[in-house]
């Protein structure tokens, strides 16, 4: 996995210039003696551009894989990642949610635990059934969600998220093809950024441990 | 883990996705940029799961790369410098209706005139307008053949 990371990481820094070289391939992110990320060592960017285009956002009502009730406010108060996809996607989703995992448990490290959330593009076999077995194994936190049609639609809308049904693949089933972006939201629900499926998860860490070390400045 | 990633690449089939994003306030704006460079498959690019980035380019690549952008991966404006400019979005384009503008201009090198945000280290544009399209011109194939090898047909013998 490092290995991959590493080769990821050379090549972001020398075609997106994405963070420092060490910070990247050496180490993980470190740790801050306080229970909060360290303000002086993860900052939001300041050569952001002001302006970025938000998604739209907003609110969705869909079902956990507990069968609980789910918002876009995170219940516990934290962070959350969103990830679009769906339990047996072979595609990108192979690819981020790991990814994602890894994010999570740096965060965890960084003491700026985030919850990491799929949301389903595959209902008729993302059910809560279904769901409670296949999440764990991404992530021991992860929450997936699923809903009906017109929820999930409404879900999709809030950050312009494409799908579409491709084939019926023999062994796996349905194949869809969707979005790839994975959002960090703060525990309100609103968008404080986003991440292309190229970003390492050690940058997906520190650039998140930023957003919520200004969070509780701010606060 | 170089099979298992090149299915996941080719598996990634079908329709473009769009940015997700919309535009910001006028007056929030980020900075009107004009750039000249190759639209790239930015997973293939950066990952290195085919190795030299230069071979996930151009025609070598290009059948791969029209798999990638319709399966969701992001594409990019990669500058004669080197430089990635990770698209958004094209202008007047519905992120939630399918388009063909991606699958048209996959591996061209265009001239993209847009507006440009720098966005945690990365750079991003949403294109307003492509001003100019060279086309293919980076024949890649002559150096690697197909990227991977069997995302193109072979002639029958």
């Amino acid at each position: 996995m490092w290995t991959k990371q590493a080769g990821i990481a050379a090549v972001l820094i020398a075609g997106l210039g994405v963070g420092a070289l060490a910070a990247v391939l050496n180490a993980k992110p470190e740790v801050s003696a306080d229970s909060r990320p360290d303000s002086s060592k993860f900052a939001i960017d300041s050569s952001n551009t002001p302006g970025f285009p938000k998604i739209k956002g907003g609110d969705f009502d869909l079902v956990d894989h507990n069968g609980n009730r789910r918002n876009s406010v995170s219940p516990d108060g934290k962070f959350q990642l969103l990830f679009f996809g769906y339990s047996n996607c072979k595609a990108i989703c192979s690819l981020a949610l790991p990814n994602l995992a890894e994010a999570v448990d740096l965060l965890e490290g960084m003491n700026a635990a985030v919850t990491p959330i799929l949301i389903t593009v595959d209902p008729k076999r993302d059910t809560v059934e279904t769901l409670n077995k296949s999440v764990a194994d991404i992530h021991p936190n992860l929450v997936g969600l699923t809903g009906s049609e017109e929820n999930l639609d409404e879900a999709y809308k809030a950050f312009n998220l494409e799908k579409k049904f491709l084939f019926e693949h023999v062994d796996e089933g349905a194949v869809y093809s969707h979005g790839s972006f994975i959002y960090l939201l703060g525990p309100d629900g609103s968008f404080k950024t986003l991440f292309a499926p190229v970003i390492s998860p050690v940058r997906i860490a520190e650039i998140s441990a930023g957003y919520i070390a200004e969070e509780i400045v701010q606060n | 883990m170089l099979t298992k990633l090149f299915q996941i690449t080719l598996l990634a089939t079908g329709t473009l996705i769009g940015s997700g994003l919309t535009p910001a306030s006028a007056s929030t704006a980020g900075k009107v940029v004009e750039i000249k460079g190759e639209i790239i498959d930015t997973w293939c690019y950066f990952s290195g799961v085919m190795g030299d980035s230069d071979a996930t380019r151009g025609t070598a690549h290009h059948t791969c790369a029209l798999w990638c952008a319709a399966g969701g991966i992001p594409v990019g404006v990669r500058t004669e410098e080197g430089e990635v400019y990770m698209v958004l979005k094209f202008k007047g384009e519905d992120p939630l209706e399918q388009s063909d503008t991606i699958m048209e201009i996959q591996s061209d090198i265009i001239t993209a005139r847009g507006m440009h945000y720098l966005r945690d280290g990365v750079n991003y544009i949403v294109v307003e307008d492509v001003v100019a399209n060279d086309g293919i011109t980076y024949l890649s194939h002559e150096d690697y053949d197909s990227v991977p090898p069997f995302s193109a047909p072979k002639k029958k013998k």
